[in-house]
């Protein structure tokens, strides 16, 4: 599934959040969005999902422009912050809602968490604890797994490995590889985490102050040295 | 730093916290309606107080019209103890931004408590008590009189707050203290409405007497109340701040229900079930909760155990109260609670039309409640089968679709689970609160006098049917036209998250 964004502009007062003229994430893309605080990151993912109005431009998945219509929403998993969770449910109960709501078997889902175990650590289900007592990586590892339960054709993860241990941090970077090279899904992932960023995108957009200032091919590595001198 | 720069430094924080609040930044219309109503219960208190003394005494019997006044004291303090939830924050919700910060706990309670005493908002039944002082006080007590009279009121007034915060405070450590003033209001007021006894108000015409007249004894009642009432939300409300700090309950697990009975109805059911622990395991929304059905019980036991309540308009005003109170506490807000988690619902394909729906179902299924309450009453003769009839399909097919819209139009966050939560009012939905509670019974009114009794009771029948059977068709146009304001409500519940 393509996302082309065109003309995209978002302000906030005299702050430009946001302003692309053209940009294209090809279908099976996995990109690494980085930038410095502010860059812009966040809100181009929220734009890309409808949550905020753009001042002008559209993004379109395929040929579906994401502010008219709610068709999009079918085959795009999102994860930005914890306003994507329902608090008050235990994360067995949010993966129920989830898969209920969208018309997923409950052996379809037992099957699909069954492929994040080593990745939950043993510590998310069967907790009999509300999503809101949950340590800030735990709620992350909900967050992103409920985002993957649909099996979507973008993803979309707003600083994935924010909150992770270690383990979980390899184990998501396998898991978001394992998944992009097997579903051909296009992958969105923005991260301070230079490393980890480069580890898992063969391309990179480097974003500074709305703009995509530079778009890097990442071949085993070699963004390193370029991003590297860029955040100097 | 110094005490008087902390203290100037906090009034101004105060003076911001009102300023900035989201709803008054956005809104200068709502900022207007909500003086020009602080100004209108104003005029009606003055109106009160300069008409009251006019009408109350009796040159005959030598009963001055301040002792009549005075004998129904009790309803001056009830009123303005529920008045209080409305408005007043606690000391701990005030202290709790600096808990970590480096300034004395200790230091912060009792500034927020004096305040609380010292607060303006004490003096606000003096635009009915003073002119009642001039009036009605001092022709007969002189001006040592009435100022004993009006200083024994404030000090009165000062305990009943105290009393408020620690019923407030307790509550969050367990809704079921709501009870005890529950308790107490209701057996002052089923001893002042009991036959053939003027005990309540003799006792407080004597009180107030011995106020009046610079009593000692009288003074030590207000002076221990306070003084009670002070060490005890001291204590208190600093623990309260403290264990919020530490989010005590984090270690909790959490008992869980499949509810498999609701999976028959597939993605409907999921949204159910949210609906059901979205009660059940939130504070705020728990306790909005058990004070409707509390509010419920006792208008209905006074109207079943009293004739209080026996004439027309309060006979047609309980039985929709009972139908609207639960539906309105937490409908003229809906979507509020779902503003925590906005960001998810709105990610997936008409997850909010889904939602909606579920909230009108579940809403409907409530009524359960009130037809119980209201059985009782039936049985008593009290309220007719017809009036129930009428107003329960009437709720659930006219008022609701009205309440409903309000999902278009809320846009401010409130916190589902919260200890400590500020002002959460919105004059737009009082009004239309004051709007649900009272244009029903105009439309009654007119039905019956248009039909008849039994035919004016069939329209608002029909008029629910109608609405019910119509409700995916009104939903959807709600649903419509919430998404083309999506993105301002969005905005909204992002900034008022708490």
């Amino acid at each position: 599934m393509d996302i082309t964004i065109s003309n995209l502009k978002k302000t906030f007062g005299d702050k430009t959040a946001v302003d692309i003229s053209q940009y294209t994430i090809h279908s099976g893309d996995m990109l690494g969005l980085v930038g410095n605080n502010g860059a812009g990151k966040s809100t181009l993912f929220r734009l890309m999902l409808d949550l905020i109005k753009a001042d002008q431009g559209n993004v379109l998945m395929g040929t579906t422009d994401v502010s008219t219509t709610e068709e999009w929403k079918d085959w795009t998993g999102a994860f930005i912050d914890e306003s994507f969770l329902i608090d008050y449910l235990t994360p067995d109960e949010y993966f129920h809602f989830i898969s209920t709501i969208t018309g997923m078997s409950e052996q379809e889902l037992e099957s699909t968490l069954d492929r994040f175990d080593h990745f939950m650590a043993g510590e998310v289900r069967g907790q009999q604890k509300l999503i809101r007592n949950l340590s800030a990586g735990n709620k992350q590892k909900v967050g992103i797994v409920a985002a993957m339960l649909l099996h979507p054709k973008v993803l979309i993860l707003d600083e994935p490995f924010n909150f992770l241990d270690p383990s979980s941090q390899n184990a998501i970077k396998k898991l978001l590889q394992d998944y992009n090279r097997e579903t051909g899904a296009t992958i969105l992932v923005s991260s301070h985490n230079l490393t980890h960023t480069i580890d898992i995108c063969p391309r990179i957009a480097l974003l500074e102050s709305g703009h995509i200032i530079r778009d890097i091919t990442n071949n085993d590595g070699s963004a390193l040295a370029e991003l590297e001198e860029y955040f100097q | 730093m110094k005490t008087y720069t902390l203290h100037k430094l906090l009034n101004k924080h105060d003076e911001l916290k009102d300023r900035r609040h989201p709803m008054f930044e956005k809104n200068r219309f709502i900022r207007f309606i909500a003086y020009f109503m602080v100004a209108y219960y104003a005029a009606i208190l003055l109106f009160l107080g300069v008409m009251l003394p006019q009408g109350m005494g009796d040159p005959h019997t030598g009963v001055a019209a301040f002792h009549v006044f005075d004998s129904g004291f009790y309803i001056i303090l009830i009123t303005d103890f529920w008045l209080r939830f409305l408005l007043q924050e606690t000391p701990a919700q005030q202290a709790k931004p600096y808990a970590l910060l480096p300034v004395r706990q200790s230091f912060l309670m009792k500034r927020y408590l004096i305040k609380a005493a010292l607060s303006t908002g004490n003096l606000f039944w003096g635009f009915m008590l003073v002119p009642f002082a001039i009036i009605g006080v001092l022709p007969h007590l002189g001006w040592s009189g009435a100022l004993a009279w009006l200083l024994g009121y404030w000090l009165m007034i000062v305990a009943n707050s105290y009393m408020y915060l620690l019923t407030r405070a307790a509550c969050t450590r367990h809704i079921l203290w709501f009870l005890l003033p529950v308790a107490i209001h209701g057996g002052v007021l089923c001893a002042a409405f009991l036959p053939d006894t003027n005990l309540m108000r003799s006792i407080c015409t004597i009180f107030i007497y011995g106020l009046a007249q610079w009593q000692l004894w009288a003074y030590a009642i207000p002076a221990a109340l306070i003084a009670i009432g002070f060490w005890c939300n001291y204590r208190l409300q600093r623990s309260i701040v403290y264990e919020d700090v530490a989010k005590k309950e984090d270690v909790k697990v959490t008992k869980t229900s499949r509810m498999a009975y609701l999976n028959r109805f597939g993605a409907m059911g999921e949204y159910l079930k949210m609906e059901i622990k979205l009660r059940m395991r939130n504070k705020q929304v728990k306790i909005q909760f058990i004070t409707g059905v509390g509010a419920m019980c006792l208008l209905s036991g006074i109207m079943y155990f009293t004739p209080a309540y026996d004439g027309e308009f309060m006979t047609s005003f309980i039985c929709l109260y009972n139908y609207i109170v639960l539906g309105m506490m937490t409908l003229i807000t809906i979507m509020g609670y779902e503003g925590n988690y906005i960001d998810g619902l709105m990610s997936r394909r008409e997850s909010i039309l889904s939602l909606l729906t579920a909230k009108y179902y579940f809403n409907s299924l409530l009524l359960l409640v009130p037809i119980t309450i209201n059985i009782p009453l039936m049985v008593a003769g009290k309220i007719s089968l017809w009036m129930n009839l009428g107003y329960l399909f009437f709720t659930v097919g006219v008022l609701y679709p009205i309440i409903f819209q309000m999902a278009v139009y809320n846009k401010d966050t409130l916190p589902l689970n919260n200890k400590l939560t500020g002002k959460q009012s919105n004059i737009t939905q009082t009004i239309v609160s004051f709007a649900i509670l009272f244009v029903p019974i105009g439309i009654e009114k007119v039905s019956l006098f248009a039909f008849g009794t039994h035919w004016g009771y069939a329209v608002m029948i029909l008029l629910g049917i109608l609405g019910i059977a119509t409700h995916h068709i009104w939903l959807r146009h709600i649903y419509r036209r919430l998404m083309a304001r999506r993105y301002e409500n969005m905005e909204g519940f992002r900034a008022s998250r708490p």
